[in-house]
Parts: C-alpha cells; sequence; structure tokens
C-alpha cells in the first residue's frame, strides 16, 4: 500500500528573501531619476521652443485670455490712474535700459489689492499689487522690481513656463496613469515638481542679474535694490520653505548678490525717492 | 505647507516598521503551527485514500483576511509601473494562504479528525477602492475532514 504523508516543503519559494528596502530604494531612485530627466528634456525643449512663437501671437493670446480675467474690467480710481500711468511711464525708461527688442511692449497693470507680490505674464504684461508697491521704501526698489519683471519678458519667461507647465504636466500624468496606487503618482508628481522648481529659480537668478544691470544702465549704480528682497521676505513670504522647495533662490541669497554687484560701485550714489502721490497713498492706508 | 510630503513619509515609514514587525511575528506563528499539526495529512486529492473509506466526512474551512501596509502598496504602485515580481503582494498571499490551510486545520482537529482531502483554496482581493488598489486579500481553505470512526 501506497503511504500518504505530507512533506515539509522547503522555505523561500514564494517569498523573496531579498530586503525589501533595497527594491524600494531601486524603485524610487529608478523611477525618480526617469521622471527628473523627462522634466529636464520637456523643459529645455520647451524653453527652447518657444522661441519660434513671435511676440505677437503671444499678445494675441494674451489678449484673449486678458479678455476673460477680470483684471482689465476694474475700474481704477484718478488716484490709481495716475500711479499706473507713472509705473507705465518708468516701466518704458527701464525697458529701454534693458535694451528690451523693439517688437516686444511692457503693459503695466495696476490692481488694487493688498497683496505683497507682483508679476509678469505672458503678452508683456506686468501686475503690480498696490500692496508691494505702497510697502517699497524709495524708487530706486521699484525700479528693480520693475526691472526685474521687464526680464522676466526679455527672457520670455511666462509663455515658457506655459509651454513647460502643459508639457511637464501631460508627461507626468502619462507616467504616472501607469501605476495603481494614487501615492506613487504623488511621488512622480513630487519629483516632476521639484525639477521644474530649479528652472523657476535659475529663471529668477538670470531675472535678477538682468535687473541689476538695467539699474546700472538707469541710475549709473544699482543702490538700494536690496531693499525689494528686504520688503518681499517682511511680506507674504515669512514662511520660508527650504531652497529645493522654493520657487524664488532664497532671500540672503539675493541680497548677497545686490550686494556683491554693487562692491566699489556706489561712489556717493543716493536713493531717489517715491513721487509724493504713492507715499500719500501709502500713509492713507496705513 | 507640504504637509502632504510629511504626512506620505510618516505613513510609510509607519508602514515599513510595523508591517515588517507584523509579518515576521506571522511567519514565526505560521512556522510553529505547521509544526504542531504535521500529524494532521492534507491533500488535494479528491479520492479517498485506502482504509478511509469508513470515516466520517465532514465538510471543514478557514478563512482568513489580511491587509498589507502602506509601505508595501506603495512599493507595489511603484513596481507596477516598470513590471516584474511585486514581492511584497507575494508575501501577502503566501501567509494568507498558509494560514487558511491552517484555520482549516485546526477546524479539522477540533472535529477529531486526522486528515483532510479534496482541500481546495479561493483568493479574492476585498478592497478595491479608489483607482482599483488592492489593499487586502481574503484566503478561503476548505476541505472534507475525515475521522475515524471508533468501533
Amino acid at each position: 500500500m501506497t503511504k500518504y504523508e505530507n512533506r515539509v516543503i522547503p522555505e523561500g519559494i514564494n517569498v523573496s528573501e531579498e530586503h525589501p528596502l533595497k527594491e524600494f530604494l531601486v524603485l524610487v531612485f529608478g523611477l525618480g531619476a526617469i521622471t527628473a530627466l523627462v522634466v529636464l528634456l520637456l523643459s529645455f525643449a520647451a524653453g527652447w521652443l518657444v522661441h519660434f512663437i513671435p511676440f505677437s501671437l503671444e499678445k494675441s493670446l494674451a489678449t484673449s485670455s486678458f479678455a476673460t480675467n477680470n483684471t482689465n474690467d476694474v475700474v481704477l480710481t484718478k488716484e490709481q490712474y495716475e500711479i499706473e500711468g507713472y509705473l507705465q511711464l518708468l516701466a518704458n525708461k527701464l525697458s529701454v535700459a534693458q535694451n528690451l527688442p523693439e517688437d516686444m511692449e511692457v503693459v503695466v497693470h495696476y490692481v488694487d489689492s493688498d497683496t505683497i507680490n507682483a508679476f509678469a505674464t505672458i503678452g508683456g504684461n506686468i501686475i503690480m499689487y498696490r500692496g508691494l508697491v505702497e510697502a517699497l521704501p524709495h524708487e530706486n526698489a521699484l525700479a528693480m522690481l520693475l526691472s526685474h519683471e521687464i526680464a522676466h519678458i526679455k527672457q520670455r519667461a511666462p509663455i515658457v513656463s506655459l509651454g513647460r507647465g502643459v508639457a511637464v504636466g501631460l508627461a507626468l500624468a502619462s507616467i504616472s496613469g501607469f501605476g495603481d496606487s494614487s501615492m506613487s503618482h504623488q511621488l512622480i508628481g513630487n519629483v516632476g515638481l521639484l525639477t521644474s522648481l530649479t528652472f523657476s529659480r535659475d529663471q529668477e537668478e538670470q531675472a535678477d542679474v538682468e535687473a541689476l544691470q538695467t539699474l546700472k544702465n538707469y541710475y549709473g549704480h544699482a543702490l538700494g535694490a536690496e531693499s525689494l528682497f528686504e520688503t518681499l521676505s517682511k511680506g507674504d513670504y515669512a514662511l520660508k520653505p527650504p531652497k529645493l522647495l522654493s520657487t524664488h533662490p532664497i532671500t540672503e541669497d539675493r541680497i548677497n548678490r545686490v550686494r556683491r554687484f554693487n562692491e566699489g560701485n556706489i561712489g556717493r550714489a543716493s536713493y531717489k525717492p517715491l513721487p509724493d502721490f504713492l507715499i500719500q497713498v501709502a500713509e492713507g492706508f496705513d | 505647507m507640504y504637509l502632504d510630503l510629511y504626512i506620505f513619509a510618516a505613513l510609510l515609514v509607519l508602514g515599513f516598521f510595523f508591517g515588517r514587525l507584523a509579518e515576521k511575528r506571522h511567519f514565526k506563528s505560521i512556522l510553529d503551527r505547521e509544526q504542531k499539526y504535521r500529524q494532521l495529512l492534507t491533500f488535494s486529492g479528491r479520492l479517498l485514500p485506502p482504509g478511509m473509506d469508513s470515516a466520517d466526512a465532514e465538510l471543514v474551512g478557514g478563512s482568513v483576511v489580511i491587509s498589507i501596509d502602506y509601505f508595501k502598496r506603495i512599493a507595489a504602485g511603484l513596481r507596477s509601473i516598470v513590471g516584474g515580481r511585486v514581492t511584497s503582494y507575494e508575501s501577502l498571499l503566501e501567509r494568507a494562504r498558509r494560514e487558511a490551510v491552517l484555520r482549516m486545520k485546526e477546524a479539522a482537529i477540533a472535529k477529531g479528525a486526522t486528515m483532510v482531502v479534496n482541500v481546495k483554496l479561493e483568493t479574492s482581493s476585498i478592497t478595491k477602492g479608489k483607482g482599483q488598489q488592492i489593499g487586502c486579500v481574503e484566503v478561503y481553505a476548505y476541505g472534507t475532514a475525515l475521522s475515524p470512526i471508533l468501533a
């Protein structure tokens, strides 16, 4: 008669003996590297391809998006028109000092809001919030701010970011679409974000350098440029994320760049005060 | 700020340590109990072994539901992008199958059986939440327990 028995099955057939962390780290770093590479390649491609988009096309694109945006519909008061006109005039002078190409034109929009911010967007539009304008101590800081935004327009930064955002977003969605865990989507999304932030910081640094040169061309020195960053660091950006997670370079680095630029360069330069009507606005809101 | 990143990292670390601890303990318990119940024979064959045709036959079963930890879920998600052995699910299913068989054996022993024939296993994934994520599996082991009739 056959003997019936249950033999002992050796262990480790169905379960891998490899440490789970090893596999995990290989996957994280491998996929992270691939994602970063894809984002880098696409970002470079977007930055390169965007120069084939004429500024006039960008401008018409902006006009249609500005029509749906409310910025233009808000009626400014007489005083605010005066400020916007003053900012536009200063921006025009700085555009000349920065050698902005002939076909590019800067349009300043003054927005009545407490937000301590300003930004350049597609079509050469610069949005200046009252909150930041009235917090600046002198014209030099304001000129630094405007030059920085004009430099972004000269770099074509807004349209580059837009193209980059679409291309990178699409690619990341496709990569993470293959996984079945929402958290792996997040992981890939975060790697993509960190890589894009590097580009953002590079753009900001280039704009700072360009703006300092503009101030030098305009005033003959760049005294007071650091006041802009001091004001910004007191404002909305009081909560400081580490450099890797920031869209902008850290404030100390930016101030130090201004100091290095100005070394032995200032002589007997002095600040230029802001026009009276701007100071009155600032005091009126205190 | 970046709260989601911190929560993610914390869950990953928690999942890794608790999941690993639970798995280690479970495998130890599985090995111990498998040794303990070695006397009870189990076969997948449908036919009765010779000499058992006059035994009492009764259905016995054991089911178990096991969840994987957060760490393994992420690891499996990453693995599903590039393909290959999903080791985090492999150990989950191995534990579940062996535990289910052990519970079936315990049920058989409680009935005084010496053998279980026609043993079958059923597996199903339970949570299929957002994005069809597999959270935990159920394994059900069942068979016919044979108890010798004492004269």
